[in-house]
C-alpha cells in the first residue's frame, strides 16, 4: 500500500554487515552503504512491513514497527448502510 | 545527473529472478549448456518475486487416486468454466510429479515421509498440496550459478527492442544511484516478471506488471485481462489473509451466509464470497465475521491463521512468526475482501512464446494469457499451490521450446529505438516539476480495490472506476522522480495504469458472468455468445480489442447443451 507510515528501528552496533536485509528487501526500501558496510533505510515510505528484513537478520539488529492505522482497504464502506 | 550507457549481449535474456525465471534458466542450461543465459532482476535474484514469501505450498495431484482427466473435468466445470485451454491443463497435471522430482534434483527441499513419498496434504477430492521451504528461490539461484547462468541484480528491464516484428533485446537500467542504461542484445527474451498486483497487499507487492507493460508496448497480444482481480478475505485491522475463510462466513445477524453462494466446501475462495460480503454490507447485515464453530479449520489448527500443517523448523519460521504476531492486533474475526490483483495477461502459445517472435512470457506474467486456467485470475486461481507449480511448468515449457530452436544472430539495435527508450525511461528524472507516482497509484488503487468496482461489476460502477483510471492516466506525462528509485516507481505506476485500463476495457466487453468473473447486470454464463477469449493489443498507441473463439469442440470437456 502507499501513503503508509511504517517505521524501521536499526541498531548499527549489532549489525555485522552481512547484506541479507539489503538483499531481502524486494521493494527497494533498503540500500547498502559499501563504505560503512551497513544498510541504509533510504525509502522507508515504501516499506510494506513484510518483516522479511527483520526475519533474515540473525543478529536481531532490525525491528519493523508497522503503523496499521496508515493502511486502508479502499472499500466503499461509506456507501453501505 | 549523467547517465552512463552500456551495451550487453547474450543468447537468452530472462527478465525476472523469481522461481519462474530461475527454473527457465536452469532447464535451459541443462538442455543447452552452450547458451549464454542472463537473468536480469530489478531487486535480488532468489529474494525477489512472490514464491519465497506468499508462497510455500506446491500443488500435488494424487495420481494414484485420480486421473488427469478427473481433475480436468473438475477444473473445467467448477473453476475454469470452459474458458481454459484444456490441452495445456492436462499437460500441467501430467507433469506434476516430474516437476516435483526435478525441483528436488535442483536442490529445493520438498518434505518427504519416511517411506520416501512426498508429504502430501489433501485439500479436497481433486486437490492436494505439499508445504515447502521458503528458501526455494535461493537454492535455485545457487543451482543456476553453478550451471553458468549470469545474473545481474538491481537492474530493471523496462522496454523491448524489435526488428522486423521480432524481439531482439531489451532496455534496462540500474535502479541504484548511478542509473546506468543497458541496451541488451538477445536472441530470445523471456519475461518472468510476475503479475500485476497494484502494490496493494504486502506479500504480493513485487508484482507490478513490468513485463506486461513492456510486452504490450512492443505490440504483443494480451488475453484474459479481465481476470486480474483476485481478492482474498482478510482480517480488518491487520489485513492478514484468512485462507479458506469463505467456508465460515456469518453476518451481523449471525446467519451462516456461506450457504447463499455454495453448498459444498470450496477448494479456495470464489468471487461469489466477495459478492456475498458486498451484498451484506449493502443491505445492512454486515459486517461479516468468521465462525469456525465445531467444524474446525479445514487445514487443522482450529483457529484462523493457523492454516498450515505442522512442520519441522525451517527457513521461513521467523518470517511467519513475525507475520503471525502482527496479526494479533485483530481481536475478533471480522473480515473484509482485500485486493490482491494477479493480472497475468500476456498471451502465449504452448511453448510460452508470445505473439511476437523471440519474446516469451512465463509464470505469473502469462498465466491467464496462456489460457491454462480459464475464467479465474492467476494463482492461487482457486487452486492452492498452483502459483509455484505453474511458474515451474511454464519455465520448463519455455526453456524446452527455446532449446529446440536454432538461435540465429540478431541485427544491431536501431539507434532510434535506443534513443527513444533512453529518453522515455529517464524522462521523470528531468522534469522540473510534476506529480509523485503515489498520486497516480492511489487513483489506480481506488479504481481497483473496491469489490463493487472490480469483482462484482456493473456498467455504471465500472464507469466510475474508469474515470479514476483516466484521471491517473492523465497524470502520467507529469510524473516526476528525484532519483532512480523514483524512476522505477514511476514506471511501475505507468504499468499499473495500463493494467487497470485493460481490466476495465475487457470487463465492460464481457457481458456475462463466468467463473471468477461476475457482473451484476449480466448474471448468467452465456455459452452461446461468450465462449470467447478477449484479446487486447496496442496498435499505434491505441488499445484495440478482438475476440477469439475457444476451440471447445476439440476439447474433451464441453458445457451441457
Amino acid at each position: 500500500m502507499i501513503f503508509t507510515n511504517h517505521k524501521i528501528e536499526f541498531d548499527p552496533e549489532k549489525c555485522v554487515g552481512c547484506q541479507l536485509c539489503y538483499k531481502a528487501c524486494f521493494v527497494d526500501v533498503i540500500r547498502w552503504d559499501a563504505e560503512a558496510k551497513k544498510p541504509v533505510f533510504k525509502y522507508v515510505e515504501d516499506c510494506e512491513h513484510c518483516f522479511y528484513c527483520q526475519s533474515v537478520c540473525a543478529k536481531e539488529a532490525i525491528k519493523v514497527i508497522p503503523d496499521h492505522s496508515s493502511e486502508h482497504l479502499l472499500q466503499h464502506f461509506e456507501r453501505y448502510a | 545527473m549523467e547517465i552512463t550507457r552500456k551495451e550487453l549481449s547474450c543468447d537468452v535474456l530472462i527478465a525476472g529472478g523469481g522461481i519462474g525465471g530461475l527454473v527457465c534458466a536452469v532447464e535451459l542450461k541443462e538442455k543447452r549448456p552452450d547458451l549464454d543465459v542472463l537473468i536480469v532482476e530489478k531487486q535480488v535474484t532468489g529474494f525477489g518475486g512472490k514464491a519465497n514469501k506468499g508462497g510455500g505450498v506446491l500443488q500435488y495431484f494424487q495420481l494414484d487416486k485420480i486421473t488427469p482427466m478427473d481433475f480436468l473435468q473438475f477444473h473445467v466445470n467448477e473453476i475454469g468454466c470452459y474458458l481454459g485451454d484444456q490441452d495445456l491443463m492436462i499437460k500441467y497435471v501430467e507433469m506434476n510429479h516430474g516437476m516435483l522430482d526435478k525441483m528436488t534434483e535442483w536442490g529445493i527441499k520438498i518434505p518427504k515421509k519416511p517411506d520416501g513419498s512426498y508429504a502430501v496434504m489433501p485439500t479436497g477430492p481433486f486437490t492436494a498440496m505439499i508445504s515447502c521451504e521458503l528458501d526455494l528461490c535461493l537454492r535455485m539461484r545457487r543451482t543456476a550459478e553453478k550451471l553458468g547462468v549470469r545474473i545481474m541484480d538491481k537492474t530493471a528491464v523496462a522496454e523491448l527492442f524489435t526488428d522486423n516484428g521480432k524481439v531482439i533485446g531489451a532496455a534496462a537500467y540500474s535502479i541504484l544511484d548511478d542509473g546506468t542504461f543497458y541496451s541488451i542484445s538477445a536472441k530470445k527474451v523471456v519475461l518472468a516478471t510476475g503479475s500485476q498486483n497494484y502494490r496493494f497487499g504486502s506479500m504480493w507487492s513485487s508484482g507490478r506488471g513490468d513485463g506486461i507493460g513492456a510486452a504490450y508496448r512492443a505490440g504483443a497480444e494480451m488475453r484474459n485481462a479481465e481476470f486480474g482481480n483476485f481478492f482474498q478475505l482478510v482480517r480488518v485491522k491487520s489485513f492478514h489473509e484468512v485462507v479458506f475463510g469463505e467456508n465460515f462466513m456469518y453476518n451481523a445477524n449471525n446467519e451462516y451466509v456461506t450457504k447463499n453462494f455454495t453448498d459444498k466446501r470450496e477448494t479456495d475462495i470464489p468471487s461469489k464470497a466477495v459478492r456475498e460480503w458486498y451484498l451484506n454490507m449493502l443491505n445492512g447485515t454486515g459486517p461479516i465475521h468468521l465462525d469456525y464453530g465445531q467444524m474446525g479449520h479445514p487445514m487443522g489448527g482450529g483457529k484462523p491463521g493457523e492454516g498450515r500443517p505442522p512442520m519441522p523448523p525451517r527457513y521461513g519460521d521467523k518470517f511467519r512468526e513475525l507475520n503471525n504476531k502482527d496479526g494479533e492486533i485483530d481481536v475478533d474475526m471480522e473480515v473484509c475482501p482485500m485486493l490482491i490483483g494477479e493480472q497475468s495477461c500476456i498471451k502465449v502459445d504452448h511453448g510460452m512464446q508470445t505473439t511476437i517472435e523471440g519474446l516469451y512470457a512465463i509464470g505469473d506474467a502469462s498465466y491467464c494469457g496462456s489460457g491454462v486456467c480459464g475464467a479465474v485470475p492467476a494463482p492461487p486461481a482457486r487452486n492452492r499451490g498452483s502459483g509455484i507449480l505453474n511458474a515451474v511448468f511454464a519455465g520448463i515449457l519455455g526453456a524446452d521450446d527455446i532449446a529446440e530452436r536454432t538461435l540465429e544472430d540478431v541485427p544491431a539495435i536501431c539507434p532510434c529505438q535506443l534513443d527513444k527508450c533512453f529518453e522515455t525511461i529517464y524522462a521523470p528524472l528531468y522534469r522540473e516539476e510534476g506529480v509523485s507516482e503515489k498520486d497516480v497509484i492511489y487513483l489506480i488503487q481506488k479504481a481497483m480495490a473496491p469489490s463493487d468496482y472490480s469483482v462484482y461489476m456493473e456498467e455504471g460502477r465500472m464507469k466510475e472506476a474508469v474515470a479514476l483510471v483516466e484521471e491517473a492516466k492523465a497524470l502520467l506525462p507529469k510524473l516526476k522522480a528525484k532519483d532512480m528509485h523514483g524512476v522505477l516507481c514511476c514506471h511501475e505506476a505507468e504499468n499499473m495504469v495500463l493494467s487497470a485500463e485493460m481490466h476495465y476495457f475487457a470487463s465492460k466487453e464481457r457481458k456475462e458472468s463466468r467463473g471468477w468473473f461476475l457482473r451484476e447486470d449480466y448474471p448468467e454464463m452465456d455459452n452461446e455468445n461468450w465462449l470467447k477469449w478477449i484479446v487486447i493489443k496496442n496498435e499505434d498507441g491505441q488499445m484495440t480489442m478482438s475476440t477469439e473463439d475457444v476451440p471447445i469442440e476439440k476439447y474433451p470437456i464441453q458445457p451441457a447443451k
